[in-house]
């Protein structure tokens, strides 16, 4: 897979550069591990959006579900953190066989219809007390492990985590894009019913996109209840995995592949370190003045601007 | 100019610099930090306890005398990612304990990451069980949930009541106590029917028809917050259940309730502190008052007194452990488990896990526009209205 130079040392700053510099810092790495946290459903939300054609508003059923089984492994069943989190990945892809149904209903029905699905797997997991804790949840969930005497539950070791998980979903979301499946799938995006006459079967298709954009999310759940060790029904199924994700993708830029990230981070970064210190109490509404403004001047997102910006430069040089 | 002289002058000078330098030390304020959510879904209970929190400074540095605290706050937003993000930040301003929390969701993350800063952290917040059976030992808690048990069964026992219905809301907190108080009495022989609720209802009547077509209880006990209640009690004054009282917890007997439901509470019971309008007895009650007050030109409310006795709590506990010197060697810590005092909410001793295991809440009523305490007799300001309800 080909990494422009300017992508590698992006890669390189991210893993050497980040920690060295900020890593002393506790309060900036929570901020960033969060804002990664947000990119990483940000980037899954997209991928089902820009390759599936759907847009979904029931993410958080499978980042709670993919918490809830990662936690659930760990704590019942004494296994490692790691293989608890791909399950738990896992186990989201299995939630959201209940979802193919609704794969038939287009718009605005199908994203009320993945949000039921998400209010329904909430009441499963308050209502099955006896697995799942019930309302009051589950404390003390299993932290990251040592590696090799470094202490991945730390600031440092849960960014690297995350960071690794997140290249790793950029690198297939890639792999899937320039693939055959990826030019159906966009072929779809201009007209469904012709690409089903080339004899494209848009159903499966757009139900594997299902089944990758929940397993990134389930891994996302998973990774967060190891970060937060702590896990309760209302937290893990609330609406802000889902409005969150969607507004850092928009100001990104949801039509590419990094915008997503990057909108997560920026908004989360500039709304807690720079709004939230301006204004303690009310800095959501500069982030949503600046998320209109975002969509009325470009439409497209940040990474458009960012690559339109850079375009200019070199043609003027 | 000679030698004396110059030695005179410079010893001048060192003595002058040295009264300055003591007059600093001794003027040293010692940083607190309160995480709190002050925005999102926990802000109106948190800017409550809040409100205690900053009365709590205002009197300790009024009292005294030695040391004074300074506070400074950071809104966690009523998210656990935002709460760690908050203590983080705190403990990077140099903090030397953190006060204040809300929701077990997020004080049970927060005071984690206290713990690995090694900042003790107190709450009034959160009663979910599993908060003190972590082994953190720099985790403190004021109240729990036995305390409102004990007082929901108490005022029954007073009733001699035989049965109850208990309607409650699936959210932790409710929930957990509502099995608690069901487990109890049933021990002691009571008939118990159980009705769970999803949060997001609002029309009860079904739930009240039930228990007046089938449970056919003497009695219906409420677990849930302001708007459940308003919904129940709106339900019951529409169906009239053949009930000899209304019995809710939290959020119920309070001030506000009274401004705003006068035809809704007459005679419902709800736990609280003090009676309303407030009468303090106590020297620390009154200068609580007295304080909040000037501070907020209102009627103190429970979510006040809880933050004002756990940041007095905390205080005096950094004031002891700083004038033995242990301040960053985990002294706080030390001196808040030693804590054995009288308070607003009454006495608070700390177990081995950070509980304190005096709570015990009380139960008031709501009489003529005001709230009576009727149980328990030694703290009761009225005669408790039985049997009677709104309808």
């Amino acid at each position: 897979m080909y990494v422009s130079k300017t992508g590698l040392a992006v890669i390189a700053a991210a893993y050497i550069a980040v920690p060295l510099v900020l890593g002393s810092n506790n309060y900036v790495m929570s901020l960033i591990v969060a804002s990664m946290i947000i990119g990483g459903i940000a980037l899954a939300w997209a991928l089902l959006g820009n390759l599936g054609g759907m847009v979904s508003f029931g993410h958080s059923a499978f980042f709670g579900v993919g918490a809830y089984v990662s936690a659930l492994l760990t704590m019942k069943t004494g296994m490692p953190v790691f293989a608890a989190m791909l399950l738990g990945g896992v186990g989201a892809v299995v939630a959201s066989l209940v979802m193919l149904p609704v794969l038939r209903l287009k718009g605005p029905y199908f994203a009320l219809a993945i949000l039921a699905y998400a209010h329904i797997f909430k009441i499963i997991a308050t209502e099955w007390s006896s697995v799942t804790g019930g309302s009051a949840g589950l404390a003390s969930v299993p932290r990251f492990p040592e590696l090799m005497g470094f202490d991945l539950s730390g600031k440092i070791g849960s960014y690297l985590i995350i960071l690794t998980v997140l290249l790793a979903f950029v690198a297939a979301y890639r792999a899937i894009r320039a693939s055959h499946y990826g030019i159906a799938l966009r072929a779809m995006h201009d007209s469904e019913d012709a690409t089903r006459v080339v004899g494209v079967n848009s159903t499966l298709l757009k139900a594997l996109m299902l089944f990758v954009s929940a397993f990134m999310t389930g891994v996302v759940g998973a990774f967060n209840v190891h970060y937060i060790n702590f896990l309760e029904p209302d937290y893990a199924f609330s609406g802000l995995w889902v409005t969150l994700p969607i507004v850092a993708a928009i100001f990104g830029g949801y039509r590419t592949i990094l915008g997503p990230l990057v909108g997560a981070v920026t908004v989360y970064l500039v709304d807690q370190l720079i709004f939230k210190s301006l204004i303690p109490s009310g800095h959501q509404l500069v982030l949503g003045a600046l998320l209109v403004a975002m969509i009325i001047f470009s439409p497209g997102g940040l990474m458009p601007l960012l690559r339109k910006d850079s375009r200019r430069k070199h043609a003027a040089a | 100019m000679d030698w004396n002289c110059i030695i005179r002058s410079k010893l001048g000078l060192a003595a002058l610099a040295l009264s300055l330098t003591a007059g600093v030390a001794s003027a040293e304020e010692l940083l607190v930090g309160a995480e709190i959510p002050l925005t999102g879904s926990l802000a109106r209970v948190g800017s409550g306890m809040n409100e205690g929190i900053s009365v709590a400074v205002e009197v300790f540095n009024k009292t005294n005398g030695k040391h004074t605290i300074k506070v400074i706050t950071a809104d966690d937003e009523s998210a656990p990612a935002k709460a760690i993000a908050a203590v983080e930040k705190l403990a990077g301003q140099g903090v030397v304990a953190i006060t204040g929390g809300y929701g077990s969701n997020n004080i049970g993350p927060a005071s984690d990451a206290a713990n690995k800063l090694g900042l003790p952290y107190i709450t009034s917040g959160g009663v979910d069980d599993s908060l003190t059976e972590r082994g953190i030992k720099t985790f403190f808690r004021i109240n729990n949930t036995a305390g409102y048990r004990k007082a929901m069964v108490g005022l029954l026992a007073d009733m001699k009541v035989k049965s109850a219905s208990v309607i409650y809301s699936t959210k932790e907190a409710t929930a957990d106590l509502a099995k608690d108080v069901q487990k109890e009495l049933t021990a002691q022989g009571m008939t118990v029917g159980m009705h769970a609720f999803d949060p997001a209802i609002t029309d009860f009547k079904p739930i009240i028809n039930k228990i007046r077509l089938q449970d056919k209880s003497e009695v219906i006990l409420m677990a849930g917050y302001e708007n459940d209640y308003v919904g129940i009690l709106r339900a019951a004054k529409v169906l009239k259940p053949d009930v000899k009282a209304m019995i809710g917890v939290w959020s119920l007997a309070t001030p506000k309730m009274v401004a705003d439901f006068p035809d809704l509470m007459p005679s419902v019971y709800g736990t609280a502190l003090l009676p309303f309008p407030a009468e303090f007895k106590s020297a620390d009650g009154k200068l609580f008052a007295d304080a909040y007050k000037k501070l907020y030109n209102k009627e103190p409310d429970y979510l006040g007194q809880f933050g004002y006795v756990q940041s007095m709590i905390l205080f005096e506990a950094i004031a002891r452990a700083a004038d033995k010197g242990t301040l960053k060697k985990g002294g706080v810590v030390e001196e808040l488990a030693k804590t054995d005092r009288e308070t607003l909410i009454g006495r608070v001793r700390f177990n081995d896990k950070g509980d304190n295991i005096n709570f015990v809440h009380r139960m008031g009523q709501h009489q003529n526009g005001k709230i009576a305490i009727v149980w328990p007799s030694d703290a009761a300001t009225g005669k408790m209205n039985f049997p009677g309800v709104p309808w």
